[in-house]
């Protein structure tokens, strides 16, 4: 009895969130992927591709297009055959029990399509009885997307904002424990945007883990918690979204604008030392250095008989780490 | 029991019976062989003669219109949602992928088979009325003969929509395919007929010529109800290989294939 009161306190100190992660750290990795090798036409859209990601975690998969985030995705899903490698989901490989794996997964493609001459009910009704649910679940699910009153329309008809919503929807059915969103906010107005990010915290309060995958830095920052970073089919990089920067060690940006940009300016300031790298862009010369070294920066600059007109300073955001590694290789 | 092939056929079915192509094909074809069957059986005399006549008749536009039917029933269901999208999410779901291909197959079966069935059934009611004592028997064999016709052209059309990356190829192949055995299978035949025939070779014979002309699933339809040869077994064979080949074909592909 005592032993049951010590443990209610302990609970109720650690909190109930905090057991949730102890019990994740546990248990085996949700999604493993191991050494994926996929080719198209003689060209390696993953390149021996590895990532681990953990139960109840937002995987932020970022990377330029083309860069195999979609190969990557359908592999998991077994819609790819790769040429080497596995992926497991909930340590079961997904070729060889395509049903078990699949009945715990939910995917928004990258490009969202309905069987058009189909309402979204039927439609929803249709993929419903492929997951062995009720369908009785499907008109809550639209009406919870906003889609109510466009229930029995033709998804033929439906803009693409509803198709995204929809398209949400339908991942969503039977409560999938493993959420795959393939630049689920592609075309959608910053309403949609918004509420897609919402939608995909709220999930994850759930439990459920969520891979994302994206070419737009903000999207991954605003709802991320594990960030990968795919360049030319090559993980380049994976860590939290805090750790990724610090690591990185990537110092804050001095944007000069100044009367003559050339070349010869950028060697000036380059041979500085301290500075990280200097970038030209139509009228500014963005200096990456720590803040002390301004001033020094700044004479350099006047010292080649060069005015400056104006000096900014800003912090580096995630973009600069994902230039930094998707630059040239 | 998994009911998978059953919910993947049935959405197929519901899906194109909505097919605003297939409607218009469907109610040329029920015209033609109520027309056909309307002037064959009042204007023939009564009786098994007429029906067997008019059987003959109706062999035209099943020959012309249900491969078209299955045609454009089958050349896009697989290339079209690989194309669009919807394969990836549909093979997402808990579905195996043979299961996949089977649903497509008897859910447009279905369809073809339906169309089929209708106009046959109507047509049938006005044979019935105006011949006495026909023997409907044969009438219900070449009902099934015209679906497995259909079953057949739907089964290679879908081989043709796993195998082709776009749509534009599968129908220009399926279209292909309908002008080969509709038009110039019967130019090199009778050229091949003929040649062996004015060579003036007596020991060169054409026996075989039904024979090859069963690889032709529109020559075993017409050789339906004749007197042999070829027998009906060998013309069962022609349609089953239709049916079974192309299958099995699709399904290899299509396991292998990259959505």
């Amino acid at each position: 009895m005592s032993l049951l009161f010590i443990f209610f306190i302990v609970v109720k100190k650690i909190g109930f969130k905090r057991i949730n992660n102890i019990m994740n750290l546990m248990t085996k990795n949700t999604i493993e992927i191991t050494s994926l090798t996929k080719t198209f036409n003689g060209l390696k859209a993953v390149d021996n591709l590895s990532l681990n990601i953990n139960k109840g975690e937002i995987f932020g998969f970022l990377g330029p297009n083309g860069a195999g985030k979609t190969t990557t995705i359908k592999s998991v899903l077994g819609l790819i055959k790769p040429d080497k490698g596995f992926v497991k989901i909930n340590s079961k490989d997904v070729f060889k029990n395509p049903k078990i794996v699949k009945k715990n997964v939910g995917y928004l493609p990258e490009k969202v399509s309905f069987y058009d001459k189909l309402s979204a009910l039927q439609n929803l009704n249709f993929y419903a009885e492929l997951k062995n649910i009720s369908k009785d679940k499907c008109l809550p699910l639209i009406e919870e997307f906003g889609l109510g009153e466009y229930a029995n329309k033709k998804t033929g008809q439906y803009s693409k904002g509803m198709r995204q919503r929809l398209g949400l929807a339908r991942a969503l059915l039977g409560e999938p424990e493993i959420l795959f969103l393939d630049e689920p906010t592609s075309g959608l107005d910053p309403r949609g945007v918004k509420w897609i990010r919402n939608k995909i915290k709220q999930l994850n309060k759930r439990g459920v883990t969520i891979f994302i995958s994206s070419h737009i830095l903000s999207e991954i920052q605003a709802v991320s918690t594990q960030v990968g970073i795919i360049n030319k089919g090559v993980l380049v990089a994976q860590d939290s979204v805090d750790k990724l920067g610090e690591k990185l060690k990537i110092k804050p940006k001095l944007i000069l604008k100044i009367s003559k940009i050339d070349d010869k300016v950028k060697k000036i300031v380059k041979k500085i030392k301290g500075v990280d790298r200097v970038e030209l862009s139509e009228n500014e010369l963005i200096v990456y250095c720590d803040l002390q070294l301004r001033s020094k920066v700044i004479v350099a600059i006047e010292n080649a008989g060069i005015d400056i007109e104006n000096i900014n300073t800003e912090q580096s955001s995630l973009e600069d780490v994902f230039m930094k590694y998707t630059e040239g290789g | 029991m998994d009911k998978t092939v059953f919910y993947l056929a049935k959405k197929e079915f519901m899906d194109n019976f909505r097919n605003y192509w297939i409607i218009i094909l469907s109610i040329i074809f029920t015209f033609l062989i109520l027309v056909i069957s309307y002037f064959g059986s009042t204007g023939l005399g009564s009786g098994f003669r007429a029906l067997d006549l008019t059987i003959e008749l109706l062999k035209s536009p099943v020959i012309l219109i249900v491969p078209i039917i299955s045609l454009m029933l089958g050349y896009a269901s697989i290339v079209r949602e690989i194309e669009d999208g919807s394969m990836s999410s549909l093979l997402s779901f808990p579905v195996k992928r043979y299961e996949v291909v089977l649903g497509k197959f008897l859910g447009l079966g279905s369809v073809i088979s339906t169309i089929i069935l209708i106009g046959f059934l109507v047509s049938g009611v006005v044979i019935a009325i105006n011949t006495s004592g026909s023997d409907f028997i044969y009438y219900f064999g070449f009902i099934g003969a015209t679906i497995l016709l259909g079953l057949g052209f739907l089964s290679v059309s879908l081989f043709f929509s796993s195998i082709l990356k776009r749509r534009t190829t599968a129908i220009g192949a399926a279209i292909f395919l309908w002008i080969f055995f509709a038009i110039i299978w019967n130019i090199l035949i009778i050229g091949i007929a003929f040649t062996v025939f004015m060579s003036g070779n007596n020991e060169m014979s054409i026996d075989w010529l039904p024979y090859v002309n069963l690889i032709n699933p529109l020559m075993a339809i017409s050789y339906f109800g004749g007197s042999g040869p070829p027998d009906l077994q060998w013309i069962l064979v022609s349609y089953f290989s239709w049916i079974i080949m192309p299958l099995i074909l699709t399904f290899v592909i299509f396991e292998k294939k990259d959505i």
